[in-house]
């Protein structure tokens, strides 16, 4: 009986861990790195493990997880709460919408769709916060942020493979 | 029977797919009405932030030491190799300021002397709260930091943030234990300040970039650069005479400030709590202070 609970308790644990880790990660992307101007240009690591999941795992990403995953990522980053929250929303849609197309495509494929899905989070984002300010901002760091995180994509997917091989037993793969 | 059940089951998928598709719908309407609701500063946004921030304020504390500790020893090892050249840097600028202690200890001394003939009220100190900071702005479009200090600790809602260099910026948004910190680099950050030489008015503002521009600058005003900026205390919500920064560049009607904080290395900051009217005596140096109250 215990046993039985306990092991419904591991499963379950595993099953929210693609949310869970997303959120640790962001928080950790979060803490002052005190390197010159990094700050405003800390690559969207919401960004990846929503794009990651949606890919790898979207069941176990759904659209009520990214979006909280946002907000999360917009309260602890300081951007307007609801931004985030709306991209990352837009890309898991995107992504699992176009599901059978990422099916057994190569890494450097997906990691091409990636840069796509970042620039236009990126373009959107940046008319938003436009938008809400009023004024014109300059899109430079916008940019240089997109790169980055296209850049860190290959590092992030391999962690979170890792992280996936580890957490998720096989047999939650059927699932 | 079959067939009733594989009715049951098409309905149902496509039940599934309606809400899902709703549910979409919904969630991309929420993050719209969150960003506005946020933008108009309404309370309950608020509130959901602070309570958010206030819970994982101790984790990303703890979290962010390390991250200090690194940091402070790659800056020691730096400091080892200009060791020599920090040394004579030093000496000639603590002879410098042994001057200015002089300077400033006669006028104080000369102050209170015109003090007591006037009958006039000193005013009592400020009051600070020190905090450390716990989360960096990771956004391309804020300029914000997290502290670690909140209601508890006095601190409130529009309180000026200060460290050693000038000012930071002011408190955006508190919980009990954390807050967070709008930089006076952020495009919302609007600060009334003042030319400490020529008196000037103007209002700082944020545009996101690294420096600050000054408008709603009187006609024809003379600024040069160099010129020294600091909080005018007008609107009642800033002490007057914090230090800002300097002018760094006028061109095109567009006058750039150069701030003395470093927001690339902000490690603790003093927000102030409380200040009767004044702040400036406030900011020199304790030797002056304490020969000033006797």
């Amino acid at each position: 009986m215990i046993a039985a609970a306990l092991q419904r308790l591991d499963r379950s644990a595993r099953l929210i861990a693609p949310f869970t880790i997303s959120a640790m990660l962001v928080m950790i992307a979060a803490l002052p790195v005190q390197l010159p101007g990094y700050g405003q240009i800390a690559f969207n690591v919401g960004l990846i493990t929503v794009f990651y999941w949606a890919i790898y795992r979207p069941d176990l990403m759904p659209v009520l997880a990214a979006f909280l995953l946002g907000l999360w990522q917009d309260i602890l980053v300081g951007s307007p709460v609801g931004l985030n929250a709306l991209i990352l929303l837009l890309v898991n849609w995107a992504i699992v919408s176009q599901r059978t197309f990422f099916q057994g495509k190569s890494f450097g494929v997906i990691w091409f769709c990636f840069a796509i899905v970042t620039m236009a989070a990126a373009t959107i984002s940046w008319i938003l916060v436009c938008g809400l300010n009023a004024t014109l901002i300059d899109p430079l760091p916008g940019l240089f942020q997109a790169l980055l995180t296209i850049g860190a994509f290959p590092f992030m997917a391999w962690l979170l493979a890792r992280i996936q091989h580890a957490v998720l037993k096989p047999a939650d793969e059927d699932v | 029977m079959n067939r009733r059940a594989e009715t049951v089951v098409k309905v149902e998928g496509s039940v599934r797919a309606l809400v899902h598709r709703f549910a979409l719908l919904f969630l991309i309407l929420a993050a719209f009405a969150i960003m506005l609701l946020g933008k108009a500063e309404t309370i309950v946004v608020e509130r959901v932030r602070s309570g958010v921030v206030d819970v994982v304020a101790p984790v990303m504390g703890a979290l962010s030491r390390p991250l200090a500790t690194v940091t402070a020893a790659a800056e020691r090892a730096e400091h080892f190799f200009t060791v020599y050249e920090d040394n004579a840097r030093l000496r000639e600028q603590n002879a410098r300021l042994l001057e200015w202690q002089n300077a400033a200890l006669a006028l104080a001394a000369e102050n209170s002397t015109f003090r007591k003939m006037l009958n006039y009220i000193p005013e009592t100190g400020a009051r600070f709260s020190a905090a450390r900071v716990i989360g960096d702005s990771g956004g391309v479009f804020v300029r914000s930091v997290l502290i670690n200090a909140g209601a508890d600790g006095g601190v409130q809602r529009g309180d000026a943030v200060i460290n050693g260099d000038g000012l930071i910026g002011r408190v955006a948004e508190t919980g009990r234990q954390a807050g967070r910190v709008l930089l006076v680099t952020d495009l919302n950050s609007r600060i009334p300040v003042v030319a400490e030489k020529s008196r000037i008015r103007a209002i700082l503002a944020g545009d996101n970039s690294r420096q600050p521009k000054l408008v709603f600058l009187p006609p024809n005003a003379q600024l040069e650069p160099g010129d020294r900026i600091v909080t005018s205390g007008h609107g009642g919500v800033f002490p007057a005479g914090l230090p800002v920064g300097r002018i760094g560049s006028i061109s095109d009607g567009t006058i750039r400030v150069d701030t003395f904080a470093d927001f690339d290395r902000l490690e603790y900051v003093r927000i102030v709590t409380e200040f009767p009217g004044e702040v400036a005596g406030q900011i020199v140096p304790s030797a002056v202070r304490s020969s000033s109250r006797r």
